[in-house]
């Protein structure tokens, strides 16, 4: 198992700047410090930590100057990235949009409570036996034998 | 006492292995392979009749208020340490399963419930007709028992599991109350629903085994979090580990967990004696019985009995038929889903138990294939799971990010079709020539095809989706023609039957080659319908099992 420790903490920013955009008061990803989160989150399973290092690594390898070059540049060399190694590019985007949309100031902008689904779970509306009215008119139509 | 013993091991392999150990001098009446599903049924049920039983369960049992739907993580959480798929979440106790072949992946859970623990719980039954497909359609083959015949034990099974849903639905025969009424269906179940009313098309409240009220022990209801489908904190939906054990264990069976099954050991005269297994701790141990009970799932069962080979069972245990392992059958699984105008908080509620259509179930000749499928509704979850994709293509990053997020966000639907899947023999469950688990026993390897009538249902049945949502007022519809990660369901690859040389075991779930082995999974299915199989095959293992009880006395020590 690889680990989280050869992590390049700035090219990963610059790749977040381009994934997720500055939005009203929330910066882009890049500006948001998401990296450690990212770092600690991606080292839960192996198999991902593994696979995101990975991706990293490799594009790193193929983009050696990708910090210093325009934004179209990097768009591009993401694109090409995504679409070479589309199972590694997927683990960078899965991490990456997790990490953002655990963040409190998205939360605020989307309107999500950012809760947890338990303990507190959800309210709904009771049953109501009354939607049945139609489709109990229907005669039975299963298939006998 | 050490025992050692060589075996020849399968596909070339050579095993030395020495048991030490022995862990029990103490037999068993019934050895039971596999904590899930059918194996909590089976073990209740003999338990409870007085039999000795022991279990044996590759995995752990499950803690509800750790399920990682309370954790922070848990979105991570969800993709990685709970993801559906064995060879995405990789435990220590999952073993690799060769999917290279499969265009389905297989998903399945090693612990104390088994595959209850992450199910969605929509617990539809087989028709009358799925029974008899041979007879009315000229296909595959007839059961060899009737819809009448497993009524009893489908009423038993929704006692113990617990049931809610309602009577009256015209596309299924009458039947016992359920025990609670349905989950409530949100502002975004009667929205799809709109649709289907509105072309005139069959739909009905799920059955579930998700408690709508107070039900069974210590289990509340459901507090619509959304995320049962990794594990119920809330214990409200049913998963055997909260109703079938408890029974079991409190009548004297007993389950070790953390014990991988390496082979079903046999005598002389081909009979079983109980099964060779690495224990949590590594020790190589042998446990005896005058009856197993293999539980251990459709890709499981054929794989511990193609290990199981012996002089007696030169081509596996059970195998004389030579049907161990194929007929491999899935529910091909498309996803349609649309988003709509309106914002519905579409992560309230469970993910899967809102309704189903049965419309397009029973076999029409002239849509061009035999047989039908299962709508079953879907919601969506939060904005972590739709960025990702959630049922369909994740959103795009960069410009027109945030946009696309805020349009789905809430507002996505689903329909899955389940369709049926006919047996084909090509369709196998077989052992990798190289892979093992970390015990280095032989692992499944599988080879799948869908066929034209398969394809062609699933077709139909996305065409027919794409009008439902759009009659229920949703746009930007998204297909997905064929779910990879979908073999929930794992039927078919030691099949029921009357002829030993066209079936494996007999109607009561026993072997025609050894009459102390039975299977109680999803294996034994001669065809698999077009609905969640998991109440079918409880219904089955409780009908072997009160087989045995009726039948077998002479098991009992």
């Amino acid at each position: 198992m690889t680990d989280n420790t050869d992590i390049d903490e700035q090219l990963l920013e610059a790749i977040l700047n381009r994934l997720l955009p500055a939005i009203g008061e929330v910066p882009a990803a890049g500006q948001m410090k998401l990296v450690p989160e990212i770092i600690r989150l991606s080292g839960r399973q192996a198999r991902f930590q593994n696979q995101f290092s990975n991706a990293l690594r490799v594009f790193k390898s193929t983009n050696l100057e990708f910090r210093s070059t325009t934004v179209d540049e990097q768009d591009d060399a993401i694109k090409a990235f995504e679409a070479e190694h589309p199972e590694l590019f997927g683990s960078l985007l899965t991490i990456s949009y997790i990490v953002y949309y655990k963040d409190s100031r998205v939360h605020k902008r989307i309107g999500w409570s950012g809760r947890t689904p338990q303990p507190d779970g959800n309210e709904m509306e009771p049953w109501d036996e009354s939607v049945l009215e139609n489709v109990r008119k229907r005669e039975p139509f299963w298939r006998q034998v | 006492m050490t025992v050692t013993r060589r075996i020849d091991a399968v596909q070339n392999q050579k095993l030395d292995m020495t048991i030490s150990n022995d862990t029990s001098q103490k037999i068993v009446d019934i050895l039971v392979i596999g904590a899930g599903a059918s194996g909590g049924a089976a073990a209740a049920w003999l338990a409870e009749a007085g039999f000795s039983v022991k279990c044996l369960e590759q995995g752990y049992w499950q803690d509800p208020s750790k399920y990682a739907s309370a954790s922070k993580d848990y979105e991570f959480e969800m993709l990685t340490n709970w993801a559906p798929d064995p060879n995405v979440r990789q435990r220590d106790e999952d073993y690799p399963v060769n999917d290279s072949n499969s265009p389905i992946t297989p998903v399945m859970f090693n612990g104390v419930g088994g595959s209850t623990i992450l199910w969605t719980a929509h617990t539809p039954r087989f028709h009358p007709s799925d029974f008899r497909v041979k007879t009315l359609d000229g296909v595959a083959d007839d059961w060899p028992i009737s819809y009448d015949e497993l009524d009893e034990f489908y009423d038993l099974n929704d006692e113990v599991m617990g049931c809610s849903g309602i009577n009256g639905d015209p596309a299924n025969p009458p039947r016992s109350p359920r025990q609670m009424p349905p989950l409530p269906l949100g502002k975004d179940g009667k929205k799809l629903i709109s649709g289907f009313e509105k072309l005139g098309w069959h739909w009905w409240p799920s059955d579930s085994y998700v408690n709508s009220q107070r039900y069974g022990e210590e289990r509340d209801a459901c507090n619509f979090c959304g995320h049962n489908h990794m594990g119920c904190y809330q214990r409200a939906k049913s998963s055997t580990d909260l109703t079938y054990w408890p029974r079991a264990l409190r009548s004297g069976a007993t389950i070790e967990t953390g014990a991988r099954v390496r082979r079903v050991t046999t005598d002389e005269l081909g009979r079983v004696t109980g099964a060779e297994y690495v224990d949590s701790k590594g020790n190589e141990r042998r446990q005896r019985a005058r009856a197993v009970i293999m539980a251990a799932n459709g890709i499981g069962t054929p794989r511990l009995l193609l290990n199981s080979v012996s002089t007696a069972h030169a081509e596996g245990l059970a195998n004389s038929s030579g049907l161990v392992g194929k007929n491999l059958m899935f529910h091909p699984f498309a996803m349609i889903s649309g988003t709509f105008p309106e914002k519905m908080n579409t992560w309230q509620g469970p993910l899967g138990n809102i309704a189903m259509s049965q419309e397009f179930y029973e076999t029409d000749k002239s849509r061009g294939f035999v047989r039908g499928y299962t709508y079953q509704f879907q919601r969506s979850l939060g904005p972590a799971w739709i960025a990702n994709g959630g049922f369909r293509d994740p959103v795009p990053w960069g410009k027109g990010h945030h946009d696309e997020l805020e349009k789905r966000l809430g507002s996505v639907m689903a329909i899955a079709v389940i369709g049926e899947d006919l047996p084909e023999e090509h369709n196998t469950v077989e052992l990798d020539p190289e892979l093992t688990d970390s015990d280095g026993i032989p692992t499944p390897r599988l080879n799948y095809t869908l066929s034209k009538n398969s394809r062609d249902q699933l077709d139909h049945a996305i065409e027919n989706a794409k009008k439902a949502l759009k009659a229920a007022g949703a746009d930007d519809i998204y297909v997905d023609p064929m779910m990879r990660q979908s073999g929930w369901h794992l039927m078919g690859t030691a099949r029921m039957g009357n002829d030993p040389t066209r079936s494996v075991v007999n109607k009561w779930g026993q072997s025609h080659d050894v009459d102390n082995l039975f299977i109680v999974d999803g294996s034994v299915f001669v065809t698999g319908a077009a609905v969640n199989p998991t109440p079918t095959i409880q219904a089955l293992a409780l009908r072997t099992a009160d087989y045995i009880v009726s039948n077998r006395q002479d098991i009992k020590g």
